[in-house]
């Protein structure tokens, strides 16, 4: 009974995310694309949660949900006016190499992965908090903070080109 | 089974809790602003006007549920779900009982910081698609103050998880010595403020503030829409008093045993009303304040917190 439970929420989350993935493309409101992101974005959590990686899953939630799609969203409040501005119809003169690099994309994914399709289909034991932090903070601790003090850098050239008229 | 089965029975009692704490809580801060202001309050409706918010209920759910005409209505309709449910879901990680929280996860704490935070969202497309210029100046606000006090919020929460050495909150409270309270009391401090300014409450409401945006991001909506934001609010304040009673205050292990828990409830009680208390005595900051006081003052007072515990860790 309980394995029909998690095989329903399997399907269910590959739903959502399939529908936050039609809903970026299809749709004409760029506020509804944003929202078919979040969804997206939230399923994918939910697929680490089902795969036993909580840790993965809440981090997830943390920096794309909360982090990266709310900048989006106030990129989108900022920058549009609400009325009589929905993207234009679907078809474009661009639609041929869109199609194109999508395909392409599918194509190098799929061929990438393909290798692995036993490995994933098994459910991999969680890696724990302890493990990463051990990860992190032992053998990885240079790149770990090599990372840090770059993005340091970026957020800081990001202010100075950003605020650099007033001086 | 049973797991869908306790989900189930855990959602009914979280809701029940949430909408319990709504009508304590709006009587609690009609009274106490009554008192502040040399008022009565409510007093009309049954003994000391008790009865008042089960009728205010009751009003409520029987009235028209109105989406405006230049609203896009079907987001409009569903942006308080995006704001209750995530905050109802931090409730579940919390520790209730000395060694016993409903969801007893392995990263419990990072999971109460994040996912009610994810209300920023239905704030934001909340007041976005009221197609209202108050409501849309309202959420932009909010999303901007909620995501700069989560900062200080989570780093005065780290304290507490270096000084426990766990991410459980069950662990957090079995680790807790009465000396974190002396040792973490920047801490204490600094959560208590981002809290309040997270739930964008007084002195911190200026996304709501009603002399200016009427009532900001949820300026346009009526009916249960309307409650289902009142209890986002009073559940964020139950959320965030029961967190703080149990982990910074360790009020669960105050009392031998089950007793815990009344410690723990009366702690929550006194934080809870002590945010009230603040609501009705502090002005409204201006947004300018509001940013200062989270990046030049909280910020770095918790970083100065971090640094002390992280000195006193080794000696332990």
């Amino acid at each position: 009974m309980n394995d029909t439970i998690v095989q329903i929420m399997w399907w269910v989350l590959a739903a959502g995310a399939l529908a936050g993935a039609v809903t970026v493309v299809f749709s004409r409101d760029v506020l509804r694309m944003a929202l078919g992101l979040g969804g997206f974005l939230v399923a994918l959590a939910g697929f680490y949660m089902y795969y036993a990686l909580p840790f993965l899953a809440t981090v997830q939630v943390f920096v794309y949900v909360g982090g990266v799609l709310v900048l989006i969203l106030f990129g989108i409040m900022l920058v549009h006016r609400s009325e009589g501005d929905a993207r234009p119809g679907l078809s474009s003169r661009h639609d041929p190499g869109s199609a194109a690099v999508a395909v392409g994309i599918l194509a190098l994914v799929t061929s990438m992965l393909w290798p692995l399709r036993d490995v994933m289909t098994e459910r991999p034991a969680s890696a724990g908090t302890k493990a990463i932090a051990d990860l992190l903070l032992g053998d990885l601790l240079p790149h770990f903070e090599a990372a840090g003090a770059l993005l340091l850098i970026a957020l800081v050239a990001v202010i100075v080109i950003a605020g650099g008229d007033d001086r | 089974m049973s797991g869908l089965l306790g989900g189930i029975v855990f959602g009914l009692v979280g809701g029940v809790a949430i909408a319990l704490s709504t009508m304590v809580g709006v009587y609690g801060e009609r009274k106490i602003a009554a008192k502040i202001q040399r008022r009565f309050g409510p007093q009309e409706t049954g003994p000391y006007g008790l009865l008042q918010l089960p009728a205010d209920t009751l009003k409520m759910i029987l009235k028209e549920d109105i989406t405006p005409r230049q609203a896009d209505a079907r987001i409009f309709k569903i942006a308080p779900y995006f704001v209750f449910v995530p905050i109802a879901m931090g409730l579940v990680v919390i520790p209730v009982a000395a060694g016993w929280a409903a969801l007893d996860s392995s990263i419990g704490i990072l999971f109460f910081l994040a996912v009610p935070s994810l209300s920023v969202l239905g704030i934001l497309i909340a007041g976005w698609s009221s197609g209202n210029t108050y409501a849309t100046i309202g959420g932009m606000r909010g999303a901007a103050q909620m995501i700069s006090y989560e900062l200080p919020r989570t780093l005065s929460v780290l304290a507490v998880v270096i000084l426990a050495g766990s991410l459980r909150p069950v662990d957090v409270v079995q680790a807790w010595r009465w000396w974190w309270i002396p040792l973490n009391f920047i801490g204490i401090v600094v959560y208590y403020i981002s809290s309040i300014a997270e739930l964008n409450r007084g002195p911190f409401d200026i996304p709501e503030s009603e002399s200016e945006l009427v009532a900001g991001y949820f300026a346009d909506y009526a009916g249960i829409r309307w409650g289902i934001f009142m209890m986002s609010e009073y559940g964020g304040m139950l959320a965030a008093s029961l967190f703080g009673a149990a982990i910074f205050l360790g009020t669960l292990t105050w009392l031998p045993g089950p007793f815990g828990i009344i410690t723990f409830l009366l702690g929550t009680g006194v934080i809870g009303s002590s945010m009230i208390w603040v609501k009705w005595t502090f002005p409204r900051m201006r947004p300018d304040q509001l940013m200062t006081t989270a990046w030049k003052v909280l910020t770095p007072l918790a970083l100065v917190q971090l640094v002390i515990v992280g000195v006193v860790v080794p000696w332990l």
